[in-house]
C-alpha cells in the first residue's frame, strides 16, 4: 500500500468514525472513564481493558476499538493525577511522574504539572503512532532480539534505575529497597515449576503477592500516616498555576521529548514489559543528560515531561508486535489482543495481507483517542486541582477509603488488605529510614519477570553463563548496568576527584 | 363435606403434580445463563457465545454469555455454577483445562458433577522456526536419538494440554526433549521465533497466522488426519512416520459448557436436541473452518467419557510433575491405564 492510498484509508476512517454522534460520544466517555480509572489507585489500564472487552461484544470492530483505546490511552494518562496531586501514583506507569510532579504541587503549582504533563501524554501518544505507521515491521524486528537473558538483564536493569533516581542521600538505600521488592517477588509458587516458596502452607500466598495492594499499600499509607502526623492536607493550594500549554517550556523541552517518546516506543514493542518500565528509565535518561541534574526531584518540570511522554509513547509501541506478530507488547494490550479475537480479528503477521487497511484504521482510531484524552484532561484538570483544597479530616479519610476499595476490588480478596496494611506499614518506617520506596514496588512487579527468565535462560543454556557475553543486546545490556553500578560507588567519586586535582594542579603550575 | 375436602385435596395434588410435569416439559420458559470459566475474548469465550447464539433459536429464549475467570483453573466460575439449583438455566462454559482444579486445590468437586457438551478445539502441531535445520518430524526424532535433550522444546506452561501433547510424543517416540516451560503459548511459539527454543507444540488456531505469515514452518499434526491451510504445503499427520503414537495421541482440547449431571433428564433433552442442530449449523462449520477448530459434538455419556479420561491424565501428569496440592488418590481420580469407560 502506497502513502497515498494509506492516507486515503486514515482520512476515510476518521470521517466515517467522526460522522456517528454515537461514536463521538463512546470516545469522549471511554477516554473520560479511563482517565478515573488510571487515576484511581488501584484500577489499572489492564482491568479496565478488561472490563470494556465484555460491554464490547455487540459493538462494531471500529466502535468497539474507538471504547478499548480510548480507554487504554486515557488510563495510562489518568495515573498522572494522584502522583502530582497526592504523591500516591495511580498505576504503576506514573511512579516516576510523582518524583517531580508532588514537589511541583506542594509549590502551588500542581495546575502547571497537571497541564504539562496532558500536553507531554498528547505528544508522547502521538509520536508512538507515528512510529507503529512509520517503522513497524522494523521495530518488531528488533523486538525479537529479546530472548530470556535479555529479559532478565531488562528487569534488573529497571529496579536498578529506579533505585539509583530515587534515593535521597545513599543510593545504596534505593538498592537496597529494590532487593527488598525481588524478594517480596520471590513468594509464591515458583512459575516454571510450581515449588512453594515462603507460602508456610497459606492457600493465599501461593499466587503471590498481588501487585496492586503493594502498590498502593506501599505509596498509600505512609501518606497517610504522615499527613496525619504533621496534621495537615496532602498538598498545598495556593493558585491553579496555568493549565492551557506553556509552549515555551515545551519547546525547550523539544530534545526531552524526542529522546522520551523513543525509550517510551523501544520499551513498548519489546514483549512483556510496558509503561511500568518505561517512565522510569525515560526520566533517568532525563536526568542523567540534563546539565542541573541536582534539580530533578524538587519539582522539574523536565522530569515529569519525561515520564509522561515515555508511558504514553509505550502505547504505540506495545502495538507494533501486537497488529505485526500477535505478540502483545504490554499487560493491557494483552487484553487489547483478547479483545480482537472476540471480534473474529486475529492480529499477526497475516493481518497486512488479509486486511490492508486495519494499521492505518487503527491509527486512525489511536489519534482520536489522544485528542479525546487532551480535551478531557484539561476540562478536568481545573476540576481536579481543587481536590487539595479539601480539609484534611475529610479528605484523608476518603483516601484512605480509596486505598482499601482499590486493593479489595481486584480479586475481592480480603487477604490483599491485610497485604496492603502490612506493606503500608513496612513502607512507612522505611521511608522514616530515608529509603525510597518506588524500588522496592518495582522490585515485586518485576521481580517475577527477573527470576522466572533467569531461571529459564540457565535451562536453555544448560546451565552456562556465557550466553550473557555473546548475544549482543545482551552485552549492551549488562554495559549499561555495570556503568551505573560503578558511576554510583564511593571509589568512583575518589577516583573523579583524583583526577580533577591533578588537572588543576597542572593548569596552575 | 368429607367428599369436598377429599376432591379439594386431590384436585390440589394432581395440578401440583401436572404443574410440575409441564413445568419440566416447558424448559426453558426465561432466559438461560452461560457463565464462562476464562475470560472474554479467550477460545473457549469465543466458543462458548458462538454455540449458545446457534442453539437460542431452538430453545426459544435467550443465552446471555457471562465471564467469571479466576480461582484455580476456573474454579471460582465453577463453584458459583455448582452451587445453583441444577434446573438448567445456568450452564458452565469451559474447555479441557478445568479438569485439573480439583488436584490444584481449586475445588473439591470431580468432573463427574458435571453434564458436559463439547464442541470441540483446536489440534495440536509441532512446528519450526522458518529458517530451521528441520524439515520433518523424523528429521527431529534423528536428531534427539542422536544426541538426548539437545532439542529444546516449548509448549505453554508445564501442565498445560500442549505440553501433555509434547509429553506423549516423547513417549511415542522414545526420545526426550529438553521442555522450556513458558507462561502460555503466545510466548512459547515468541521463544521459536526468537531462537531461543527449537520447535513449539500448540495449537493450529493458535500457530495459523504465523505458519502462513512465513515465520513458523509445520512439521506434523499431532492428530490422525493431515491438515490443509491455504499457501503452504499440506501438514502430514505425526501418526504416518511414527504409528505407534496412536496409543498416546491425539489428546484434544475439550472446549464446551455443562449442566450439573443431576438436572432432569427433559432439561438434558431439550438442550442435547439444540446443541445437535446449532453444531450442525452452517455459521458454526464456516467459522470453524476458518478458525482451524474441529468440531465434536459430543454430549452425554461419551462426552463425560472425554472429561473422565482427560481428569485423569492432568491430574496424574501434574501429580508426577510435583504440582499438585491434593493427590489425585485422594480425589479418588484413577491412572488413566486403570480408567474404565462406561
Amino acid at each position: 500500500m502506497d502513502i497515498l492510498s494509506s492516507f486515503y484509508v486514515f482520512g476515510g476512517t476518521l470521517a466515517s468514525l467522526l460522522s456517528s454522534p454515537i461514536n463521538i460520544l463512546i470516545l469522549v466517555g471511554a477516554s473520560f472513564f479511563g482517565i478515573i480509572f488510571g487515576a484511581l489507585p488501584g484500577l489499572t489500564a489492564t482491568l479496565g481493558v478488561a472490563l470494556l472487552t465484555t460491554l464490547t461484544y455487540g459493538m462494531d470492530v471500529n466502535t468497539a476499538l474507538i471504547a478499548l483505546l480510548g480507554l487504554y490511552v486515557g488510563a495510562i494518562y489518568g495515573g498522572s493525577y494522584p502522583s502530582i496531586l497526592i504523591n500516591i501514583p495511580g498505576t504503576a506507569a506514573a511512579a516516576a511522574t510523582a518524583l517531580d510532579g508532588y514537589p511541583l504541587a506542594c509549590k502551588g503549582q500542581g495546575g502547571r504539572a497537571l497541564g504539562l504533563t496532558t500536553t507531554a501524554s498528547l505528544i508522547g501518544t502521538l509520536m508512538g503512532i507515528l512510529v507503529l505507521v512509520m517503522a513497524a515491521p522494523w521495530v518488531a524486528k528488533m523486538a525479537l532480539q529479546f530472548t530470556s537473558f535479555e529479559f532478565f538483564l531488562l528487569a534488573l536493569f529497571g529496579i536498578l534505575i529506579s533505585g539509583t533516581l530515587t534515593s535521597s542521600d545513599l543510593v545504596i538505600k534505593g538498592w537496597i529497597a529494590g532487593l527488598i521488592g525481588l524478594a517480596i517477588a520471590t513468594i509464591g509458587r515458583d512459575p516454571l515449576q510450581f515449588f512453594p516458596r515462603f507460602t508456610f502452607d497459606l492457600p493465599d500466598l501461593d499466587q503471590g503477592l498481588e501487585v496492586v495492594p503493594v502498590l498502593i499499600g506501599a505509596f498509600g499509607i505512609p501518606q497517610v500516616i504522615n499527613a496525619l502526623r504533621n496534621k495537615e492536607s496532602l498538598g498545598a493550594m495556593q493558585d491553579f498555576g496555568r493549565i492551557m500549554p506553556e509552549w515555551s517550556t515545551l519547546f525547550k523541552n523539544r530534545k526531552n521529548i524526542t529522546r522520551s517518546s523513543m525509550i517510551g516506543i523501544g520499551i513498548g514493542a519489546v514483549p512483556g514489559i510496558g509503561e511500568d518500565i518505561a517512565g522510569w528509565v525515560s526520566y533517568g535518561a532525563a536526568k542523567n543528560t540534563s546539565k542541573h541534574p541536582e534539580t530533578f526531584g524538587s519539582g522539574e518540570p523536565e522530569g515529569i515531561i519525561a515520564s509522561e511522554t515515555a508511558n504514553n509513547a509505550c502505547i504505540g509501541g506495545a502495538l507494533i508486535p501486537l497488529l505485526t506478530l500477535g505478540i502483545p507488547g504490554s499487560p493491557p494490550a494483552a487484553m487489547l489482543l483478547g479483545a480482537l479475537m472476540l471480534h473474529g480479528i486475529t492480529p499477526g503477521p497475516m493481518i497486512v495481507v488479509q486486511d490492508p487497511g486495519f494499521l492505518i484504521e487503527v491509527t486512525a482510531i489511536l489519534v482520536l483517542c489522544s485528542v479525546a484524552m487532551w480535551f478531557n484532561g484539561m476540562f478536568l484538570a481545573k476540576q481536579v486541582v481543587k481536590v487539595l483544597s479539601i480539609p484534611a479530616p475529610i479528605f484523608l479519610p476518603v483516601v484512605t477509603l480509596m486505598c482499601v476499595l482499590g486493593s479489595y476490588a481486584l480479586g475481592l480478596n480480603v487477604f490483599n488488605l491485610y497485604m496492603m496494611v502490612l506493606i503500608g506499614v513496612v513502607a512507612y518506617f522505611l521511608a522514616q529510614m530515608q529509603y525510597p520506596i518506588s524500588p522496592l514496588v518495582i522490585g515485586v512487579i518485576l521481580g517475577p519477570m527477573a527470576d522466572e527468565n533467569l531461571r529459564r535462560a540457565l535451562m536453555v543454556s544448560e546451565g552456562s553463563l556465557l550466553p550473557f557475553i555473546e548475544r549482543p543486546v545482551s552485552i549492551l545490556l549488562l554495559l549499561v548496568i555495570a556503568l551505573i553500578l560503578i558511576s554510583k560507588t564511593p571509589l568512583n567519586q575518589k577516583l573523579k576527584d583524583l583526577f580533577f586535582h591533578s588537572f588543576k594542579r597542572l593548569k596552575s603550575k | 363435606m368429607k367428599k369436598a375436602i377429599a376432591t379439594l385435596v386431590s384436585s390440589v395434588l394432581i395440578t401440583c403434580v401436572c404443574a410440575n410435569v409441564t413445568a419440566k416439559d416447558r424448559y426453558p420458559e426465561r432466559d438461560i445463563t452461560n457463565v464462562v470459566v476464562w475470560s472474554a475474548g479467550g477460545g473457549t469465550d469465543v466458543i462458548n457465545r458462538m454455540i449458545t447464539s446457534e442453539m437460542s433459536p431452538h430453545l426459544d429464549v435467550n443465552i446471555n454469555v457471562t465471564n467469571r475467570p479466576g480461582g484455580v483453573a476456573g474454579s471460582l466460575g465453577m463453584s458459583y455454577v455448582h452451587k445453583l439449583k441444577p434446573d438448567g438455566y445456568t450452564l458452565v462454559g469451559l474447555s479441557e483445562s478445568v479438569v485439573a482444579s480439583a488436584v490444584q486445590g481449586g475445588w473439591k468437586q470431580r468432573m463427574d458433577v458435571w453434564h458436559p457438551f463439547i464442541v470441540g478445539g483446536s489440534p495440536d502441531l509441532i512446528s519450526v522456526s522458518s529458517n530451521s535445520k528441520f524439515n520433518t518430524l523424523e528429521d527431529v526424532i534423528n536428531a534427539v536419538k542422536a544426541n538426548p535433550k539437545s532439542v529444546k522444546a516449548s509448549a505453554g506452561g508445564a501442565g498445560s494440554i500442549h505440553h501433555l501433547n509434547l509429553l506423549a510424543l516423547a513417549n511415542g517416540t522414545e526420545v526426550e526433549f529438553n521442555y522450556i516451560p513458558y507462561p502460555g503459548s503466545a510466548p512459547a511459539q515468541t521463544a521459536v521465533l526468537t531462537g531461543e527454543v527449537d520447535l513449539v507444540i500448540t495449537s493450529l488456531a493458535e500457530q495459523q497466522q504465523l505458519i502462513k505469515g512465513g515465520q513458523l514452518k509445520p512439521l506434523a499434526m499431532l492428530v490422525a488426519n493431515a491438515q490443509t491451510l491455504e499457501g503452504v504445503d499440506t501438514i502430514p499427520s505425526a501418526f504416518d512416520s511414527f504409528p505407534q503414537l496412536q496409543k498416546h495421541l491425539p489428546i484434544m482440547q475439550a472446549i464446551g459448557f455443562a449442566i450439573k449431571s443431576d438436572a432432569p433428564d427433559s432439561v438434558k433433552n431439550k438442550l442435547t436436541m439444540a446443541f445437535q442442530k446449532a453444531i450442525a449449523s452452517e455459521k458454526l462449520r464456516t467459522w470453524a473452518k476458518d478458525n482451524y477448530y474441529v468440531l465434536s459434538g459430543l454430549s452425554g455419556q461419551s462426552a463425560s467419557n472425554e472429561f473422565a479420561f482427560l481428569e485423569s491424565l492432568f491430574s496424574w501428569t501434574l501429580q508426577d510433575l510435583g504440582a499438585t496440592k491434593i493427590s489425585p488418590k485422594a480425589l479418588g481420580i484413577p491412572k488413566p491405564a486403570d480408567l474404565q469407560m462406561n
